[in-house]
């Protein structure tokens, strides 16, 4: 009766009824009522990433209960999901736009993180964690696209794995490991698949609580000052805003924007389906946008240094925080990083158009 | 009979090194677990099989009527691509995987040459050679045999 009575009430009775039970008040209370500095300008980038990888979550579960991880039936599946199913093209398109977005708006939110200097003290494991959730981001990419085991599908990724198995020492090995075999087949599909849906979804949702706990406990990054060594009035008299409400609903506004943009994007323009694969005939593969790059770039470079330059920028990128050890923020003042960085995200777009338009 | 008292310098000692010994067997103990879980995985991830597919012996692509002089036409080997051309030699025939990045080349008319369609490579009907483009290799070369108008390949 008690029960009936307390659930039965005020939004706030049910809460008091819920958290008498689960003593989770304080948790939640810790976690919504944290403070971020006036000065703070993330553009909302990481948060949407949040958003998109929650769609895709949602429309994957969706695609998993029809979609049939097999070289005979995988073509067919995804037609039947796209031309008979119920909003089938619907999910799938968005599945296939939140994907690509989802990339984009990761690799915005690492450059604003660069530029606003934002990895430095005392952030440095948390853009080590943000960069490993880039990685699996990529992973996401790389696993899903040969799924529906059309042409360009099927084609993207026998070039994408040539490309693991050129790597230096490694490479046969992991050439083997990602196929599953030495060529691209049944075999190769059971891994990405397994790995799309299961491992990647998990080290994901590891990264990314690490990543916020990391986070809520430091705080958002001052653009305009470093970040004092040891705590003084003067950094405690900094101007702040509330997280919650005003913080969070500027980022719920930027979610629903989003959405409306991905509903508008899976309806003008559907995720494709190109012939299935065919073994003989390579048509003209290109890899997805974000590869494009270093597509291109191996057009040009001997093939060892091709697939290692990326590599090697991947790998100072990640560790970029423990080499630049100046405490400076300001762009203004760090004009050799900032001009460089530029210049290579410069070329990287160059680099993708042409292979675009290639 | 009475223990005789053991000194405190050595108690230290017993203390520090029964310590010691604790935590090397710990760290032991992570060590071999590790290894215990992850010997097996890693053992499961390594594919049985790692030869290619191609069939056995010879394998019939094709009549001749296919491929007039002049022209070239990409073949199922087994489950793996191959390559004929008709040049001024006669019948070649090599791997259609280009050394590049694993593409399968084709042949193109307009330039009398092997084509790779994913970064323009191109290659040597006659000889499998690169005459332009990133490929670091030669198409490796297969064996044709003509028995009436058919075309066998077989691993050269």
């Amino acid at each position: 009766m008690a029960t009936e009575q307390a659930t039965g009430g005020s939004p706030r009775r049910t809460a008091r009824w819920l958290d008498d039970r689960t003593r989770l008040g304080p948790v939640l209370a810790a976690m919504l009522h944290v403070r971020i500095p006036m000065t703070a300008r993330t553009f909302y980038f990481g948060g949407i990433a949040l958003f998109l990888f929650g769609i895709q979550v949602v429309t994957g579960t969706l695609l998993a209960l029809y979609y049939k991880p097999t070289p005979e039936a995988a073509y067919e599946s995804v037609q039947f999901i796209t031309s008979d199913v119920s909003f089938g093209w619907l999910i799938r398109s968005l599945h296939h736009w939140a994907a690509n977005l989802m990339i984009l708006f990761v690799v915005l939110h690492l450059l604003r993180v660069f530029f606003q200097a934002a990895y430095k003290f005392p952030r440095e494991v948390t853009w080590v964690v943000g960069c490993g959730l880039l990685l699996l981001t990529l992973g996401f990419g790389f696993t899903g696209y040969l799924l529906p085991w059309d042409q360009r599908a099927y084609w993207a990724t026998v070039v994408g794995t040539e490309i693991a198995g050129g790597v230096p020492v490694i490479g046969d090995s992991l050439l083997l490991l990602l196929r599953g075999g030495s060529d691209v087949s049944g075999a190769t599909m059971s891994r990405f698949f397994g790995i799309h849906v299961l491992v990647l979804p998990l080290a994901l949702g590891g990264l990314l609580a690490a990543h916020l706990v990391l986070v809520h406990q430091l705080g958002l990054a001052n653009p305009k000052k470093p970040e004092p060594r040891v705590r003084t009035a003067e950094a405690d008299d900094e101007p702040l805003r509330p997280f919650f409400p005003h913080y969070i609903l500027d980022e719920v506004v930027a979610w629903y924007v989003l959405l409306a943009v991905l509903v508008v994007l899976a309806s003008l323009y559907p995720a494709g389906l190109e012939e299935p694969a065919n073994i003989l005939d390579a048509g003209h593969p290109k890899p997805e946008w974000y590869y494009l790059a270093v597509y291109e770039m191996l057009k040009f470079l001997p093939k060892d240094i091709g697939i290692l330059a990326p590599i090697v920028g991947l790998g100072v990128v990640i560790v970029w925080p423990f080499l630049d050890r100046s405490p400076e923020v300001l762009a203004r003042r760090r004009k050799v990083v900032v001009g460089g960085a530029t210049l290579i995200v410069l070329a990287l777009v160059f680099l993708t158009w042409r292979g675009y338009v290639a | 009979m009475e223990p005789a008292p053991v000194p405190a310098a050595d108690a230290t000692v017993t203390r520090h090194s029964r310590r010691r010994f604790l935590r090397w067997l710990g760290g032991l103990t992570v060590v071999s677990t590790i290894a215990m879980v992850t010997t097996p995985i890693l053992g499961f991830l390594v594919p049985a099989k790692s030869g290619r597919t191609a069939a056995g012996g010879k394998t019939l692509v094709g009549t001749t009527a296919d491929i007039p002089p002049g022209g070239g036409k990409v073949v199922a080997m087994g489950s793996t691509p191959a390559i004929v051309v008709n040049t001024e030699q006669g019948l070649r025939a090599y791997s259609a995987i280009c050394t590049h990045l694993g593409c399968v080349v084709a042949w193109n008319d307009l330039i009398g040459a092997i084509q790779c369609p994913c970064h323009d490579g191109r290659f040597n009907p006659a000889s499998g050679a690169v005459i332009s483009g990133p490929p670091p290799a030669p198409l490796p070369p297969l064996n044709v045999s003509v028995e009436g108008d058919q075309i066998f390949l077989s691993e050269a």
